[in-house]
């Protein structure tokens, strides 16, 4: 997790930040004209970036998506809601590049088909985590339910970041390897972390998103004990906010 | 869609100190979430539009009615249906019909409180007012620096769209799959040119001592007068008043 305080310390991954950013958000702008929810939520072909970005730039990628999210939000409303917002992207693309380096060492290129049961894994999760993180977010402001919003935000993630990441990383990454501007290559690379470390961190990760994603639908939809199911946000807040912890300690881990 | 929604004319919104608009703003979006009752939230938005209409922004509000009035009318319907059942009966249509327009008025004030604030205040503005308020020079630095980008980026994509178009690629045929992955040919090319542009710039950055290590200095700015002050007041004013009304039991419909 330090890598994510240390690279505000290099210009060029503030840079590269600052590009992630205002990528993410020229992508996101000209679809708001396309809603699925209006004022909420809008067909975003954009939601591959922050994954794609996540495997080439690394923790830049995760202040970017957050950042970029945010400016976003500055052309379609601006509000409280969109401090999930910021917290959803950040874990979006948080999660991939984690997931995968803990679990693989070849390139976030899938070809054989372990690659891409990988790759959906952690595509999987990082949307997972936003998911719960917007939709808990906007059902306790009052926006919209997370039975609704989060299902959305799972599905427009998943398809778009599935269907055109492994396009663009299979055209990218070999290119920003070659000039040398992967994380990696930018930040100096990390110790090595033991085994043990990391089968606990893809647990915990893959666990909080399990349980802050279906548990909320469960939560959403009436399955609570009678003690937490006196007060919907409350019992909603009792089972994601858990779960987004778990899987936050998790990461942090890896 | 314009890339901002500033206005750039003078209103007494507009001289205010970043810090004390950012601050009321906050102060807003407390009180209207505080409140679910369609009366007193309508009242809220009512004074906003108000704010809005003396600093000469109503034109921003006009200009994204696209999303202000549909996003009431749907927000109403969905929670008249989603309203939380009890254990007590059946659900009462007209309580969650109540509940739904309180919630749909609570948006509109997020909205239009946030719009007012985007119409009044420069990205700069902002940053500004981020730094003072404890967030980190870079994070400012960069949230500007991004803004700044989108229209350079936003343009690159129109022309490679249509480059690649010329070239016979046909975005309006296919499954949801095919469209999105033919967008590819778009992103990529505008992608390596962000790249190029983001090595020179943290090269001009390192040049101009970005990263020396040493005290930044920065152009003296002018504090925050008595009418900044007012605008705090009110803001907190009108905070306290919600508080007291939700410790009265005013202004709630249900628990949350």
């Amino acid at each position: 997790m330090h890598e994510l305080t240390r690279m505000w310390r290099n210009t060029r991954m503030v840079v590269l930040t600052a590009m992630c950013a205002s990528f993410y958000a020229a992508v996101l702008i000209p679809f708001m004209v396309v809603p699925i929810i209006p004022g909420v939520t809008h067909f975003r072909p954009a939601n591959a970036l922050p994954v794609v970005c996540s495997f080439l730039f690394g923790p830049a990628a995760v202040w970017g998506a957050a950042i970029g999210n945010l400016i976003g939000d500055f052309f379609a409303g601006l509000g409280p809601g969109d401090l999930f917002g910021f917290v959803g992207n950040f874990l979006y693309a948080l999660a991939p590049y984690r997931l995968w380096r803990a679990c693989a060492t070849g390139d976030p290129v899938p070809k054989t088909a372990g690659a891409w049961a990988l790759f959906v894994v952690v595509v999987a999760t990082g949307a997972g985590l936003c998911a719960a993180t917007v939709g808990f977010g906007l059902q306790v402001l009052g926006f919209v339910p997370f039975a609704v919003l989060a299902n959305v935000v799972l599905v427009n993630n998943c398809v778009t970041a599935l269907v055109l990441a492994p396009l663009l990383l299979a055209v990218l990454y070999p290119r920003v390897r070659r000039v040398r501007l992967l994380y990696d290559d930018v930040i100096g690379p990390r110790p090595a972390l033991s085994r043990a470390r990391r089968a606990l961190g893809v647990g915990l990760a893959l666990a909080g998103a399990l349980v802050a994603f279906g548990g909320g639908n469960l939560a959403a939809a009436g399955a609570l004990p009678p003690s937490l199911a006196a007060s919907p946000n409350l019992g909603l807040a009792a089972i994601v906010l858990p779960g987004l912890t778990l899987a936050a300690v998790g990461l942090v881990l890896l | 869609m314009a890339l901002s929604l500033y206005l750039d004319h003078p209103s007494w919104l507009h001289r205010r100190h970043p810090v004390a608009k950012v601050l009321a703003l906050g102060w807003l979006f407390v009180a209207a979430f505080l409140l679910d009752h369609p009366a007193p939230l309508g009242l809220l938005l009512v004074l906003v539009l108000a704010a809005t209409a003396s600093a000469r922004a109503l034109s921003v509000l006009h200009q994204m009615r696209w999303l202000l009035l549909p996003v009431f009318v749907f927000t109403t319907i969905i929670w008249t249906v989603f309203y939380p059942a009890t254990a007590d009966g059946p659900v009462d249509r007209w309580v969650a019909f109540r509940y739904g327009l309180g919630m749909a008025l609570r948006l509109e004030t997020f909205l239009a409180t946030g719009f007012v604030f985007l119409a009044t205040t420069t990205i700069e503005e902002f940053a500004f007012a981020l730094s003072r308020l404890g967030v980190p020079y870079r994070a400012g630095f960069v949230l500007t620096l991004a803004f700044r980008l989108v229209p350079v980026f936003l343009d690159a994509a129109l022309t490679v769209r249509d480059a690649q178009r010329c070239r016979g690629l046909d975005f309006t045929t296919g499954n949801v799959a095919t469209r999105i992955a033919r967008y590819a040919p778009v992103i990529v090319p505008v992608f390596i040119g962000g790249l190029r542009r983001a090595d020179q710039m943290a090269f001009a950055l390192e040049v101009r001592g970005f990263s020396a290590g040493r005290p930044r200095t920065s152009l003296p700015r002018p504090g925050m007068d008595g009418s900044d002050l007012l605008l705090l007041g009110v803001g907190g004013a009108i905070t306290a008043v919600v508080v007291a009304l939700r410790v009265a039991g005013i202004g709630r419909l249900v628990a949350q």
